[in-house]
């Protein structure tokens, strides 16, 4: 169904154009004036200096979860990589040294040249140990390889820069390490 | 060579260089527009503009003058770049035509007058110094017709280039330009027709002691700033250079420094029919409400006074830094400190000008003692007063003409582009005859009122 949307027709002054061509020079000039002599309230940013506000829900580069003694949340299930639409994330499994826990992770990479930050894979994690809340959303490398983030990329962060989250805490060097690391020990015995 | 120096006394050569120094002017205004043009532009469009190139000096770092340098780098990559040629153009007038918009830049402001006539006493004669540097009766014609000379550049640089996008921008200019040099001229007339002169200075004269021709002709103002605007060939009617339809118009096969003639004989366009219309419609070097007469007789008040007005401007424009100073430091941009080091500087001069202004306003208010003789029946002044004179004029014209450039700009970066259609049934069919009624009209109501 084709929508047709009219619209008002001129009146004659408007089609004189010549005030119509005043009250556009006005809007500039108002804009104009605020760049001289408001000149912090551009809303553009001096980009490298000064960086935009990121929110907590956009998906920027990944990082992975850590449990209470520092290795990953990662249980290598797979289904990150499953859920991938770009193929990038790269996962080899190997036996864990916890009996509690019947894999590890040997390799965890995630190609951020060929990611397309859709965020499906944090989505897919069942243990939430994938997540892109990082903030960081400029990469810049010199190789392709470096683009490729490795496990020991993906888990050195620090629980200082997620204060208000509650399993980042948990972390090593996190505020509620203690706490969790004694439940922790409790469950081995 | 030493015959002809010393044919005349040494302050006729005094003047005569001065009179080549004031064929710069519109140069020098070019180096004002660019970065007007771009800022103003960018303040517009709720950007920043052009603020990152720097020159590092020793203390206060990264000198960036208020994004200044960054024309200075474009200025030296066009001068510096290679210059090419394509093959098969016309190799002599393709050389040739950036040449000419260029040139006709140092002609055009020889009728513009730059101050009153000097009058002033000078060894016991009296001494009497256009304000123009050729003082012609035929003035404004003369301007017009150096400033249609221009679209031979145009024109010649369409045809040597041998591409369809410059010849068919070629052909628009002219068009544009040669319609609207008749709404230009015609527009123009009603002004002529009351102070029934073509000589700049008379005009300018008249509208001191009478009216500005913006109350006499406002119709006519109108008429002409449109026309001027569209002669110039800067937007809203810049189908010449529509990059949706021809790439860049008839400069579109020029690189480097043969683009950059084009692009300053564009500015330069600007500032002089800026010039022009404020000579002609703002009273030109006059004083708004003040005669030449009054400022003369105290011309140390008014210099004093003028000291003031810039001592204000400079502690507006500190004012400006402050401020902005104050917010950069609540902010968390990594850069703040070399900012506030580089801001620092401009405080720092900005301080010392509004003392030297301030001590040179008090100094001209106490000390100026203007030595009067009275020859012939006439009050004459020495070459203290008419230069001081002179001075005043030529700031109130520059300031008079800098707010025209500036409407220049504005208009560019606020109305859309005109279909090339449109521009002509407007120039020909309405600003046309519009000047022409009023140019009736103005007659009949001259010839009833009993004017000239």
């Amino acid at each position: 169904m084709a929508r047709v949307v009219r619209h008002k027709d001129m009146n004659w002054l408007e089609r004189l154009y010549i005030f119509e061509a005043c009250r556009g020079l006005w809007t500039t000039l108002k804009h104009a004036a605020r760049g001289l002599f408001r000149y912090e309230q551009l809303p553009t940013i001096s980009y490298p200096e000064g960086q935009p506000e990121i929110w907590n829900s956009y998906r920027a580069k990944h990082r992975l979860m850590l449990r209470p003694d520092g290795t990953p949340r990662c249980v290598a299930c797979g289904m990150c990589a499953a859920a991938c639409p770009a193929k990038c994330i790269f996962i080899e499994a190997t036996q864990s040294d916890d009996p509690r826990i019947e894999k590890r992770v040997m390799r965890f990479d995630i190609d951020h040249l060929t990611c397309v930050f859709c965020g499906l894979c944090a989505e897919a994690c069942p243990v939430d140990a994938l997540r892109m809340d990082t903030k960081v959303v400029s990469f810049e490398h010199r190789t392709r390889e470096e683009f490729v983030a490795s496990l020991y990329d993906l888990t050195s962060w620090d629980p200082k820069d997620y204060p208000d989250d509650a399993l980042s805490q948990e972390a090593p060097g996190g505020t509620r390490n203690a706490e969790a690391r004694k439940i922790w020990g409790m469950e081995v015995k | 060579m030493i015959e002809i120096i010393n044919s005349r006394p040494w302050i006729e050569w005094l003047i005569t260089i001065a009179k080549f120094a004031f064929c710069f002017v519109p140069v020098l205004y070019i180096l004002l527009l660019i970065p007007m043009e771009r800022r103003g532009a960018g303040f517009m469009q709720d950007r920043q503009g052009p603020n990152r190139s720097y020159i590092k000096i020793p203390f206060f770092g990264k000198i960036r003058l208020l994004g200044y340098v960054q024309n200075m780098c474009d200025g030296a990559k066009l001068f510096f770049k290679e210059q090419f040629t394509p093959s098969g153009v016309n190799k002599f007038l393709y050389n040739l035509a950036p040449a000419i918009p260029f040139a006709i830049v140092f002609l055009s402001p020889c009728v513009i007058p730059w101050f009153g006539p000097m009058v002033f006493e000078w060894g016991g004669s009296v001494v009497r110094v256009s304000g123009s540097i050729l003082d012609s009766e035929i003035g404004v014609l003369l301007l017009f017709g150096f400033s249609s000379l221009s679209a031979y550049g145009a024109v010649l640089a369409g045809w040597a280039s041998k591409s369809k996008y410059s010849f068919l921008g070629a052909l628009r200019t002219s068009a544009t330009t040669i319609s609207y040099e008749v709404c230009l001229g015609l527009s123009l007339m009603g002004v002529l027709l009351l102070v029934g002169s073509f000589n700049l200075t008379d005009i300018v004269s008249w509208q001191e002691h009478h009216v500005w021709g913006i109350v006499a002709q406002p119709i006519a103002f109108v008429c002409f700033l449109i026309a001027s605007i569209a002669e110039t060939g800067r937007a809203p009617f810049d189908v010449a250079e529509g990059e949706p339809e021809l790439v860049a118009g008839y400069h579109t096969e020029y690189g480097a420094m043969q683009f950059g003639l084009f692009y300053m004989g564009e500015y330069s366009h600007i500032c002089i029919n800026s010039f022009l219309i404020s000579t002609l419609f703002l009273g030109g070097y006059a004083v708004p409400f003040v005669t030449t007469e009054t400022i003369q007789a105290h011309m140390g008040g008014s210099l004093s006074i003028l000291c003031g007005v810039l001592a204000f401007l400079v502690l507006a424009f500190l004012h400006l830094l402050y401020r902005y100073s104050r917010k950069l430091k609540k902010t968390n941009l990594t850069h703040k400190n070399v900012v506030l080091r580089e801001y620092l500087l401009y405080k720092i001069c900005g301080w010392v000008a509004v003392l030297v202004l301030i001590a040179g306003g008090l100094c001209a208010w106490f000390l100026f003692n203007p030595s009067v003789s009275f020859i012939g029946g006439e009050t004459v002044y020495g070459i203290g007063t008419a230069l001081g004179t002179a001075l005043i004029h030529l700031l109130v014209l520059v300031v008079k003409s800098v707010a025209f450039c500036w409407v220049w700009i504005w208009v560019r970066w606020t109305l859309p582009r005109f279909r090339y259609d449109h521009i002509m049934h407007l120039g020909w069919k309405i600003i046309l005859n519009i000047a022409l009624v009023n140019l009736v009209v103005t007659a009949i109501v001259a010839k009833l009122v009993g004017g000239n």
